[in-house]
């Protein structure tokens, strides 16, 4: 009788041993093969990889000539990975159409939409073009003056492109604002 | 540093700890400091290669953007190898550079250098003077790459004909290290290398 009892314990330990080691190799199985953490928002290659949403974005964006599949360099795009959603997951939504953190460094231009005085001031022609003539001029000196202290050496030329190219987008802004309204 | 960066050395870390190559002294990676921004990567030399016997310290930075791109590698050990420059122990290796993918890890790269240790690409070559006598005089090459072992990663294979030939260049005030990359380059060659330190 103790000999079985004993056997059974020990065949039972076994198989508890097993399924604590399948539970892990389960774990493994949904890391995302970027971070090695568990997949967020995961979607899955066509060639069976998965991912974070996030991390395979920053893959594509990083090498963007030339996208391959992390692992085995399958040739993948944005457009033919599979979302996966898991039950309980109430709103199933495509984490493609969810705008993924950017690497810090990306500069994206101001809005000229919002904030721009004058603009609800939409009733007559002269009356527009003159707030929006005098605005860029105001709005570039007072931008360099806070934007750098005083004493603080700065590359002449990189100032002057700097000043350049923020006047010139402004003036891009300007005229496509006119154009919107004069349409 | 970007947290995914931090977070995934920390993950693999813990992988070459577990992983076999470590248990059979093949592999192994250090922290350097607190940061795990740098690293310090240590390969055994392939068995059946000139390298067998020597520990090659590795010099390893990893960038913010990793692993979106790759890690910065370098030998700290001298060695011979077309593919690695013996001066400054740059390696030119497609994974380090084009052929990166963001699901290698430390333990992938560390296994392709060994894999690169045992099999040299000299039409790919970082170190031209290497490539060439790799090509030309495999012999001269394999007994060199030995030697540099021998001296600078802690090889068994000693050469005495090649020490006499670098104490005979010391004699004439030579610095050891100048003397032995001047005669490995003339393929052992005393006069030539002689004549090439001071002319
Ligand atoms: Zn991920
Ligand atoms: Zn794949």
């Amino acid at each position: 009788m103790a000999t079985t009892s004993s056997e059974s314990d020990s065949s039972r330990k076994n198989t508890d041993n097993k399924e604590n080691e399948s539970k892990d190799e389960q774990n493994n199985m949904f890391e995302c093969n970027i971070c090695l953490d568990n997949a967020k928002d995961a979607v899955v290659s066509v060639c069976g990889h998965l991912f974070c949403w996030p991390c395979l974005h920053q893959w594509l964006e990083t090498r963007s000539s030339r996208q391959v599949c992390p692992v085995c360099k399958a040739v993948i795009s944005k457009d033919k990975v599979i979302p996966i959603y898991g039950r309980g997951n109430t709103k199933q939504e495509d984490p493609r159409n969810k705008v993924p953190p950017r690497p810090a460094g990306q500069r994206t231009e101001p809005d000229a939409n919002t904030g721009f005085p004058g603009f609800n001031f939409g009733d007559g022609g002269f009356h527009l073009s003159f707030g929006i003539g005098a605005f860029p001029f105001g709005f570039l000196t007072s931008f360099n003056f806070s934007d750098r202290p005083h004493g603080v050496p700065v590359g002449g030329q990189l100032q002057q492109d700097d000043h350049y190219l923020s006047k010139l987008f402004l003036w891009i802004a300007v005229i496509f604002i006119v154009w919107l309204l004069l349409a | 540093m970007n947290n995914i960066a931090t977070q995934r050395i920390k993950r693999e870390f813990k992988e070459v700890i577990k992983s076999e190559e470590l248990a059979k002294c093949s592999i192994k990676v250090d922290l350097v400091g607190d940061s795990y921004t740098e690293l310090k990567g240590e390969i055994a030399g392939p068995p059946d290669t000139p390298y067998e016997g020597g520990k090659f310290f590795l010099e390893i930075k990893v960038p913010e953007t990793y692993p979106f791109n790759p890690p910065k590698v370098r030998f700290m050990t001298k060695i011979w190898h077309p593919n690695i420059s013996s001066v400054t122990g740059a390696i030119c290796l497609d994974i380090l550079k084009d052929q990166w993918a963001a699901a290698m890890t430390l333990r992938t790269v560390l296994l392709s250098l060994q894999a690169l240790m045992a099999a040299a690409e000299p039409d790919d070559p970082q170190d031209a003077v290497v490539a060439k006598q790799y090509k030309e005089y495999p012999e001269i090459f394999a007994k060199t790459a030995s030697y540099w072992t021998n001296v600078y990663a802690g090889g068994p294979n000693k050469n005495t004909d090649f020490d006499s030939k670098i104490q005979r260049l010391k004699d004439m005030g030579i610095e050891s290290d100048q003397a032995r990359g001047a005669l490995s380059t003339f393929n052992w060659d005393l006069e030539r290398a002689t004549e090439q330190l001071f002319s």
